[in-house]
């Protein structure tokens, strides 16, 4: 047969033109956006151009990793690999994508321009925005690979010292940029690739050192979190406490960025509350100095009192920091002059919030100490070895798991208010509420294993009944509640719906089920755009839905369009109801879900009733949507049908099957991710073309990895298959006709 | 009376097409006991296929000679349905094969199908335009082609009535008689004997996808000939469809027939009792019913035993 013909009729062939295919699909998927007068033209720009010939390239790249995977994946596994391509990556992401000078919102080409175009500057800057920022990344990735390649101590060690340089060179070049133009530059850029760079410098020496053949990430980590339990993450926190300190900015408002020194001078002379004169002079450092002393003493040592009493240390700092912020601003917030804050706790700078986040980490750090001396005194990470049998597992040190916990908590609660506006409004409106809506489609998909298509639903319902109890839609209710009163009556309102719907149709196969729910979420907004009467129909809500309002009796807070409270609001709930659900998943409930996702006639015979706990699910599942609904309803205010399209359920089921059906954390970091990349790449990607890379996301993520980012322990095992002998796990068997020629 | 005339006819035009559709869903179903939920997008890309040909052809020149309308209707049908075929195919080896061979669980291929459905729509969108006013040049003026008692019948009803019945014919000819017929017909009854018996359960599944697409393919036409065509065209016709193919007994092609047909019919007599824009939630009311009482639709559910 002809050499050609033979080519195109093998594995490897097949596998080019699947690759050339995806090349094509790229360059559609990339291209140019349609136009109404002439549909051709979008075709014609996308595949009758170079831009085809681009996308075709990265087809043939992706069809050459396929082709030579074993070997790359040799180089891939051995220490340093991984660190030095995350590095790199975000380095380029820092030079392509991000902000790199506030004032001109300028990116990294931007800033370049508006150097070349400026006299006096220095030689450093001009030659690195010029062409010293990508060759010196260049010449740190060949060094790093060519190292990786040959195994070369000394050549690491060059790498690392590169890297280190570069990360210096950078820092330096736009240092000098803002110091002439004598600005303040909250701009990220930099920040990002100096830490890309920082990553690969330390991923490098790290190479250098280790002894091993393939790179051991995950015993590195639980070696090093596990050593003294609470050490790692104290040692850490001390860290970004001592740097916020002594660096950072503390107070913001308007073109001033004041350390805490700076601080102190500002402040002195006025009425400012004795305490937090005397943390901007030396308590601060008392206070960090003590508790890390404590902390870090206490877990080398292991020593449960200690750890206690870092610990309640570090909560003592914790609240001192939190008064003398607070007095600061709330003093700035009634003067007159021109550092004059919008109110109490505005224009803080960076290191405010990071010190509060250092405080609550060691806070954590101690308590890890005591809880993991309390399980027993011997325990290391060696005694805790990871056990094969306990799954895929990533931290199985003592105390990790813990550790992680109060870290997240850290950067949870004290990291948004460093964030700017539009981020706080994006983590509120996009990354939590989906998150929220994750977490309890989770439980419907993942746990009981119902495909639900029309999840966002019971969030419509939620919102819709926010919106009737506070008088704002053109029926009025009996009496007007305040607007988190409603959240008993949506979850009450949701759970009837999820019964009502499930009742029937929870008899059904799978399948039926998933367009059942689909065509009831289509109903229900269908109804809202028709009853005109009722719902105010496609306008939408009639009145505001008034914010929300949290008087104890001692306390009364108001929210406003500020959307930090609401974040707090919807992380509280959140955690309640994260808390719930990771009780849930291992009670009997829980259990009697897994039997019955995995085999209904076995679980009924085991004596579970399938249609009691599949209606169980579905309801918990919708009042969990319905709570997104009310706080979606009252952070909006006005909403209309448009806001609960079916495109949302789908959206929502992505995250849930991208973060890894089943695992909670998945569900988090699967909405996390796929929220925030969207906002991250809002200038690359116009808006509307997210969809499309979510569909697409969901088929790959299917053929390659169809347990999750973070799969599931349970259900990781069930998604993998069983291999082509089980005839229950598949829909057809996979050979082709008589069979072998895929085996 | 006039008025339950002119619903039924419309009812028959709207049915015939849900049909074509229901088809598609119904084959699949009956070969891999799934529900193929990117037919819907099947269905739009034979619209936009047929469009893109026709538009070129004839240019939005409006109403043509008797002639042309010929020439329009067969390059129309069968672009259509190309496209259709060609999407089914590369649906099919895209976002199915890949898991058979897995040996995926069943929740794997919804969610796949999914995300594909997703995916294409979003790109039709992207590549044409989201617009939602998209129409077909208007090729027969709504000529009215006779009348019974004073409700007309339009010559655009009659076409696609008559269109969908020449192709739903030859579709159950071909499965009741020919060799690809009958090994459709095998696999969905019992896909590993029928390899024992020689068929190639791969290429059987790909030719049923090619064979549905190519049907709603031609409907995705007919659709568009009528009503608008937009990125987001195929969702209400392919769940309606699909309401369709179970309401007759999904998995066997005459059922989806007499299920399309019924659909239609309720869904237009409806107008008389109720305003119309409930329309699509009465459609989703029958769905949501039949599952409940007779999940097992008109007809019953085998291929195999459709004959």
């Amino acid at each position: 047969m002809n050499p050609a013909l033979a080519f195109l009729r093998s594995d490897s062939g097949k596998r080019l033109g699947a690759c050339l295919g995806l090349g094509v699909a790229l360059a559609l998927m990339t291209g140019a956006t349609g136009r109404q007068d002439d549909y051709l033209y979008a075709i014609k720009e996308d595949l009758f151009t170079f831009h085809l010939i681009e996308n075709l390239l990265i087809g043939v790249v992706v069809w050459l990793l396929f082709t030579f995977w074993p070997v790359i994946r040799r180089y891939l596994t051995r220490p340093g690999a991984l660190g030095l391509l995350a590095g790199a990556m975000t380095v380029i992401v820092a030079q392509t994508v991000l902000g790199w000078y506030e004032p001109e919102d300028a990116k990294f080409s931007g800033l370049a321009t508006l150097v070349g175009d400026t006299n006096g500057i220095s030689a450093l800057s001009s030659a690195f925005f010029g062409w010293l920022a990508w060759a010196q990344l260049i010449a740190v990735i060949v060094v790093g690979a060519a190292a990786l390649v040959l195994r070369n101590r000394a050549l690491f060690w060059v790498g690392a010292a590169m890297a280190v340089a570069a990360a210096i060179i950078a820092s330096q070049a736009h240092k000098k940029v803002d110091e002439l133009a004598g600005v303040v530059d909250h701009a990220t850029g930099v920040t990002v690739a100096v830490w890309g760079y920082l990553t690969i410098a330390v991923a490098l020496a790290i190479a250098a050192i280790s002894t091993d053949d393939v790179a051991r990430t995950r015993e590195f980590v639980n070696a090093v979190l596990g050593w003294r339990p609470g050490f790692a993450l104290g040692a850490a926190a001390t860290a970004l406490a001592l740097y916020s300190l002594g660096v950072s900015s503390w107070f913001a408002p308007k073109s001033l960025n004041a350390t805490l020194a700076d601080v102190h001078s500002l402040f002195k002379g006025t009425s400012l509350a004795p305490i937090a004169v005397q943390y901007f002079i030396w308590l601060s450092w008392a206070l960090v100095i003590v508790a890390g002393a404590l902390v870090l003493v206490a877990a080398y040592f292991r020593s449960i009192i200690l750890g206690i009493v870092g610990a309640a240390a570090a909560a003592v700092g914790l609240v001192i920091t939190m008064i003398s912020i607070h007095a600061i601003t709330s003093l700035a917030a009634n003067s007159e002059n021109t550092y004059a804050t919008k109110g109490p706790w505005q224009n803080l700078g960076d290191g405010a919030w990071w010190t509060c986040a250092s405080f609550l980490a060691l806070a954590a750090a101690g308590l890890v100490v005591a809880q993991s001396a309390l399980k027993g005194r011997s325990a290391t990470a060696a005694d805790a070895a990871h056990d094969p049998s306990a799954g895929p597992r990533f931290l199985y040190a003592p105390g990790a798991t813990l550790a992680v916990l109060g870290a997240a908590a850290a950067a949870a609660i004290f990291i948004p208010p460093t964030l700017e506006p539009s981020w706080q409004t994006a983590l509120v409106t996009s990354i939590g509420i989906y998150m929220f809506l994750a977490i309890g489609l989770n439980v419907v998909v993942g746990w009981a294993g119902l495909l639900d298509l029309g999840f966002i639903a019971f969030y419509a319902i939620g919102a819709y009944t926010t919106a009737y109890l506070v008088g704002s839609l053109p029926v009025k209710p009996p009496f007007e509640l305040p607007v988190l009163w409603a959240i008993p009556f949506a979850i009450a309102v949701c759970l009837i719906a999820g019964v009502i719907l499930g009742f029937p149709t929870l008899r059904l196969r799978g399948d039926y089920l998933a367009i059942v729910t689909l065509g009831f979420g289509e109903i229900v907004r269908l109804v809202a755009v028709n009853s005109n009467g009722i719902t105010n129909g496609p306008r939408g809500t009639e009145d505001q839905v008034p914010h929300p309002v949290i008087n104890l009796g001692f306390v009364k807070f108001t929210f406003g369009l500020d959307q930090l409270p609401y974040w707090y609001l919807l992380l509280a709930v959140m955690v309640i109801v994260i808390i719930f659900f990771r009780r849930l998943e291992n009670s009997r409930t829980g259990r009697a879900w897994a039997a019955i996702r995995e085999d209904e006639v076995a679980a009924q015979a085991a004596g579970i009733n399938p249609v009691k706990y599949k209606l169980l699910a579905f309801a918990i599942g919708a009042s969990t949507s319905g709570i997104a609904g009310v706080l979606f309803a009252t952070n909006v205010g006005f909403f209309n049908p448009d806001n609960f399209k079916f495109e949302f359920s789908i959206l929502v089921l992505a995250y849930v099957v991208f973060g890894g059906m089943g695992s909670l954390p998945g569900a988090i970091a699967g909405a996390a991710v796929l929220t925030w990349l969207p906002e991250f790449l809002r200038d690359q990607v116009p808006s509307e073309d997210r969809q499309m890379y979510i569909g697409a996301v969901l088929v790959i993520m299917m053929i390659f990895r169809p347990a999750g980012l973070i799969p599931a322990k349970r259900r990781a095992t069930e998604l993998r298959g069983h291999g082509p002998d089980s005839a229950e796990s598949q829909a057809v068997p996979a050979g082709g006709g008589l069979g072998g020629s895929y085996a | 009376m006039n008025d339950f005339i002119r619903y039924t006819i419309a009812g028959l035009t709207l049915g015939s097409m849900y049909a074509l559709i229901a088809l598609g869903y119904t084959l699949v179903y009956g070969v891999l006991q799934l529900i193929n939920f990117a037919h819907s997008e099947v269905f739009m890309t034979g619209a936009f296929g047929s469009y893109i040909v026709v538009d070129t052809l004839v240019g939005g020149h409006g109403r043509q000679n008797g002639f042309m309308v010929v020439v329009v209707l067969g390059v129309g049908l069968i672009t259509g349905a190309l496209s259709g075929a060609g999407a089914a195919w590369l649906l099919e080896r895209v976002a199915y094969r890949p898991l058979r061979r897995r040996g995926a669980p069943k929740l794997a291929f919804l969610i796949s199908a999914i995300g594909a459905s997703f995916f294409m729509s979003q790109l039709a969108g992207k590549l044409f335009n989201r617009q939602k006013n998209n129409s077909f040049p208007n090729f027969f003026d709504n000529r009215v082609l006779f009348s019974i008692g004073e409700a007309d019948v339009r010559l655009l009803q009659v076409i696609i009535i008559v269109a969908a019945v020449v192709l739903m014919f030859f579709l159950d000819r071909l499965v009741q008689k020919t060799k690809l017929g009958r090994s459709i017909r095998a696999v969905a009854e019992d896909a590993p004997t029928a390899a024992l018996m020689g068929i190639n359960i791969d290429k059987t599944i790909s030719r049923t996808f090619v064979i549905g697409g190519a049907l709603g393919g031609a409907a995705g036409f007919l659709f568009a000939l009528f009503s608008s065509l937009s990125y987001q065209m195929g969702f209400f016709p392919g769940t309606k469809a699909f309401a369709a193919a179970v309401l007759g007994g999904i998995g066997n092609p005459r059922g989806a027939m007499l299920g399309g047909l019924t659909l239609g019919l309720v869904e237009n007599w409806s107008v008389m009792f109720l305003p119309s824009q409930w329309t699509n939630v009465i459609a989703f009311a029958v769905l949501v019913l039949v599952l409940m009482f007779r999940p097992s639709g008109i007809l019953g559910e085998r291929l195999g035993r459709a004959a």
